[in-house]
């Protein structure tokens, strides 16, 4: 693939392109291409396969990097008889309740507010500069002011995954909003409608394409601060899990809660677009 | 009978040295079909945004049966260039959206948005998305979801300008059909001349710089038809020639002033 590409390149350097001598053909028009699609696989199992191997010729201690046949063991034995006094099952739903509790919090003041930025002079004024200033800060600098102030409980983890999430949840609420076309705000307008329902009926639909996108980012986001957030205290959690475990040097137990993690977060992903496609089939084509 | 009046009208928008418009005095009662005319940047627009109350004046007054026009109202329903429908609605729930907002329980909106989309020809596609629908039959959609509103006047900025030469043609007639049948007192904007004989009943010819009224004509085309004439008979008609000749001789001596 790669060499044949080579030759639809019409290459006037001379030094080392002219001593690989690549043959010169005419692409040929039925070529079957390869899908990137199959590419992907093969990378992924290329990795998997250098991992083994490296694995199985003991290059590297299993301390540092377990066989995927270990980690695959470890991931069937946590799930059946679990780690750190819960089952694999347990700490997903724990660290997915966290996830989701703090995307509830994050859609129910992050809306809200990306619409008074987007509609409103004086909206913008307050609001800007507060999400400016927050989104910015990684969560492990302002999670032990978190703690100070609302101590190691479950809302605290909430608390700062909420505020990860926060930025992506408003500011493209607020893009979304400030892209509504002003004639669609017109027509409705001379159909009658009053602010608040040129708000519901108009402004929210026409931003939902960019509020769900907004879910996506932060979705992203609020797995990246999980396992900061599980840090604080926690007996559950993937992140805790994982934390526990590097303490003891269990790496399968890494491996595997890694494994895990990016797992369900490309689950996540691919449910958002299932839902957008579901909730806004214009997106794109109006 | 109420009249719409824009007297004395001047428009200038923010950090334009000229003004769009200058006192320029057009009346629609019920039962006109009066169309600007002129080329771009006349302030066609602007005027017909003065009436639907979506530009504020900056000399002159605008008023519905002597009501200052203050902002935009369903009794001035306007049907835009680009229809600006809803995507995430069906054709039906767009044309019922006047009457949602209004509170109309929703088995009644679906009748009488049905019986609209038969009024302009597009029964059965209610359920349709707006993305499945072509540039024409949005229009009609658009032109549905204005008449739902019941307004007693209809301002229309281009609503065919972007539609094909057939199109328009079909679109036209939809338009005289409806007019005719309701008495509703219509403000077009257009650029199209052919267009403008077909359809009105008061031709004002808008000339830029700054906009403003060089000349009026009063036809009788439109009231033809609605009075059972064939459309083609009428354009074949030499009167017909004559006046887009001297329609069209107005608007160039407009630009050469």
């Amino acid at each position: 693939m790669s060499v044949t590409s080579y030759s639809e390149r019409p290459t006037t350097r001379t030094d080392e392109s002219s001593a690989l001598s690549v043959p010169w053909s005419r692409p040929h028009p039925k070529r079957r291409g390869i899908s990137a699609r199959a590419v992907s696989a093969i990378t992924i199992l290329a990795v998997l396969a250098a991992w083994a191997l490296s694995a199985r010729l003991q290059l590297v201690s299993p301390v540092f990097l377990p066989s995927p046949i270990a980690v695959w063991t470890k991931f069937v034995v946590v799930a059946r008889d679990g780690f750190v006094d819960a089952t694999l099952a347990q700490h997903v739903v724990a660290s997915l309740g966290r996830v989701f509790a703090a995307l509830v919090a994050a859609v129910l003041v992050g809306v809200p507010v990306g619409l008074a930025i987007g509609i409103s002079t004086i909206g913008r004024g307050i609001f800007d500069p507060l999400l400016e200033f927050l989104r910015p800060i990684p969560p492990l600098a302002y999670l032990p002011l978190v703690i100070i102030w609302f101590g190691i409980g479950e809302p605290s983890k909430i608390l700062v995954i909420t505020i990860a999430m926060l930025a992506p949840v408003a500011l493209s609420t607020a893009s979304g909003v400030r892209g509504v076309s002003q004639e669609r705000i017109n027509a409705a307008r001379s159909l009658g409608a009053t602010r608040a329902q040129l708000v519901r009926h108009v402004i929210l639909p026409s931003a939902l394409p960019s509020i769900l996108t907004g879910l996506r980012i932060a979705l992203g986001a609020g797995w990246s601060t999980l396992v900061a957030a599980e840090l604080v205290a926690a007996t559950r959690g993937l992140g805790f899990m994982i934390q526990s475990a590097a303490q003891f040097l269990v790496t399968d137990v890494v491996v595997m809660g890694i494994l895990v993690i990016a797992t369900i977060a490309f689950v996540l992903e691919f449910v958002i677009r299932r839902i957008e496609r579901r909730l806004v089939p214009w997106a794109g084509r109006d | 009978m109420p009249q719409l009046v824009l007297d004395k009208i001047s428009v200038h928008y923010d950090g334009q040295a000229a003004p769009a418009v200058e006192r320029v005095s057009i009346a629609v009662a019920e039962g006109d079909f009066v169309v600007l005319v002129g080329r771009s940047g006349c302030g066609k627009t602007s005027l017909l945004n003065v009436a639907a109350g979506l530009v504020e004046p900056a000399r002159g007054s605008a008023s519905i049966g002597g009501r200052p026009i203050t902002a935009p109202g369903p009794d001035r329903a306007v049907v835009f260039q680009n229809d600006a429908l809803f995507p995430w609605l069906t054709a039906r729930e767009n044309v019922a959206f006047a009457l949602r907002l209004r509170g109309v329980p929703s088995g009644e909106r679906a009748r009488r948005a049905d019986s609209l989309l038969k009024l302009v020809k597009l029964d059965g596609a209610g359920d349709k998305r707006i993305w499945e629908l072509s540039g024409g039959m949005r229009q009609r959609v658009g032109l549905a979801r204005a008449l739902a509103a019941e307004p007693e006047f209809l301002l229309l900025d281009e609503p065919l300008g972007a539609l094909d030469a057939l199109t328009r043609e079909r679109m036209q007639t939809t338009l005289l059909d409806l007019w005719a049948a309701s008495r509703v007192g219509v403000l077009m904007v257009t650029h199209g001349i052919e267009e403008a004989l077909v359809l009105a009943t008061r031709i004002v010819v808008l000339a830029p710089g700054p906009g403003r009224a060089v000349r009026t004509f009063e036809t009788g085309f439109s009231r033809r038809y609605a009075a059972g004439e064939a459309i083609r008979t009428i354009k074949a008609d030499p009167a017909f020639a004559a006046a887009r000749g001297e329609l069209t001789d107005a608007i160039f001596e407009g630009e050469a002033a």
